[in-house]
């Protein structure tokens, strides 16, 4: 099986705009100014309050064994609101993922976008999508 | 006498008979009255909360600038330390521990949804994420009680006012945070009081108007405002959010039974792989 290497992309200083917007933990470990896109396959994708988290095994150092990326969400409730469900993604799916990543450098970070490399489909975090009445 | 004669003539004997009793009832304030068709009748005339509200996310940031909190002094140190810990990427979570916002943060920096429901001489607010998110506000004309037992969501009285919710709020727990953000905030440390004018200004577009009184942190009454934005698509309606399951992970255990168990946490999040 062709395994993805890990890829990484460091994109220069955002806007505070693109700042998430998540509740429970303040995500300022999380360095928003920079994004890192990872390439990896889905270990388990756990959707619980008051964070849903992905964790993707990464192509690492040693290739027998993969590194594990930790990436954070918003709740069930606001994901289901941006078009998410509980299995949007599952254990196996190829996937490539947009992230802000750890100011410590841990293998962690903030999700902000994840495609599907198999049907090309992108779900995307952004709360202040909502940020107006009547949505469909 | 046709049927629908009798049923109104049946109807009018019922209410005769149950009136001075509910009167009595009401006065010793001791019982909650069964609602009577009246009841219900009013509340069709209340404005139409329903449906999803979702939080105005960018506002509530922006109103930490334009709307300043006159904390005190000494807390205003504190504060200063927190803001500054989480500019340097060291927050300081104040809500990890999944116990809720309470009042009234969770009207402050909510990320979530609610909705209203309005029965006989209740306005109750439901929400989403640390467990039991819910606020119960009586509008049955109740006093507070002379010393309500502490809670994170306090004792809420309300009434109308022509088309805006008047509620009063006692009775919160010291411990509860007074906070702008999910690492900025100081716990009320007791005798708060929250008053709120909740009412529409646009169809779909509500505003808490709040005055937070909180004299062991404040030097002032703090009036701000929290706008929140009307969804009827079902993709928003309000899940169950159990902020502790996320400490937990879906697993079997050696008898094949669907079990819970602990994911190692540091500081509110899943423990990352080390670089």
């Amino acid at each position: 099986m062709k395994r993805f290497p890990a890829r990484l992309v460091v994109l220069g200083a955002l806007s505070a705009l693109t700042l998430p917007a998540l509740a429970h933990h303040s995500f300022a470990m999380f360095d928003f100014t920079k994004t890192v896109t990872i390439t990896g396959t889905v270990k388990e994708f756990q959707w619980t309050n008051p964070h849903v988290v992905l964790w993707v095994n990464v192509e690492g150092k040693d290739p027998k064994t993969p590194d594990v990326w930790t990436l954070e969400m918003t709740s069930p409730g606001n994901l289901t609101r941006t078009g998410w469900n509980r299995k949007a993604l599952n254990p196996g799916d190829k996937v490539v993922v947009e992230l802000n990543p750890l100011r410590n450098g841990n293998l962690g970070g903030a999700l902000v976008k994840v495609t599907l490399t198999a049907t090309g489909q992108v779900f995307s975090t952004n709360l202040r999508d909502m940020e107006k009445p009547g949505l469909k | 006498m046709n049927l629908r004669k009798r049923a109104v003539l049946l109807a009018a004997a019922v209410l005769c008979l149950a009136a001075p009793l509910r009167a009595e009832e009401k006065a010793a304030g001791t019982v909650n009255p069964p609602p009577r068709p009246a009841d219900w009748a009013a509340i069709a005339k209340l404005p139409d909360w329903s449906g999803v509200w979702t939080p105005f996310i960018s506002d509530q940031d922006k109103r930490i600038k334009t709307d300043p909190v006159p904390w005190q002094p000494k807390v205003a140190e504190q504060i200063a330390t927190m803001v500054a810990e989480e500019k340097a990427g060291r927050p300081k979570g104040l809500f990890i521990d999944c116990l809720p916002e309470g009042m009234p943060t969770w009207m402050l920096i909510t990320h979530n949804a609610f909705e209203f429901l309005f029965t006989p001489g209740r306005v109750t607010l439901l929400g989403e994420m640390d467990g039991n998110r819910l606020r119960r506000i009586y509008t049955d004309g109740r006093s507070h009680p002379a010393d309500p037992d502490p809670t994170f969501h306090g004792h809420s009285i309300g009434h109308w006012e022509g088309d805006t919710l008047v509620v009063d709020t006692v009775g919160v727990l010291p411990q509860a945070y007074l906070a702008i953000s999910e690492a900025v905030g100081i716990p009320n440390n007791g005798d708060l009081h929250v008053i709120e004018r909740i009412h529409l200004t646009e169809p779909d577009v509500l505003h808490d108007d709040l005055e937070i009184i909180a004299p062991h942190v404040l030097t002032a009454p703090w009036k701000t405002t929290r706008i929140y934005f009307r969804q009827r698509a079902r993709k928003y309606d309000i899940v169950e959010g159990v902020c502790l399951q996320g400490f937990f992970a879906e697993r079997k255990d050696n008898q094949g039974n669907a079990v819970f168990v602990p994911i190692p946490h540091a500081d509110g999040n899943p423990v990352p792989q080390a670089k």
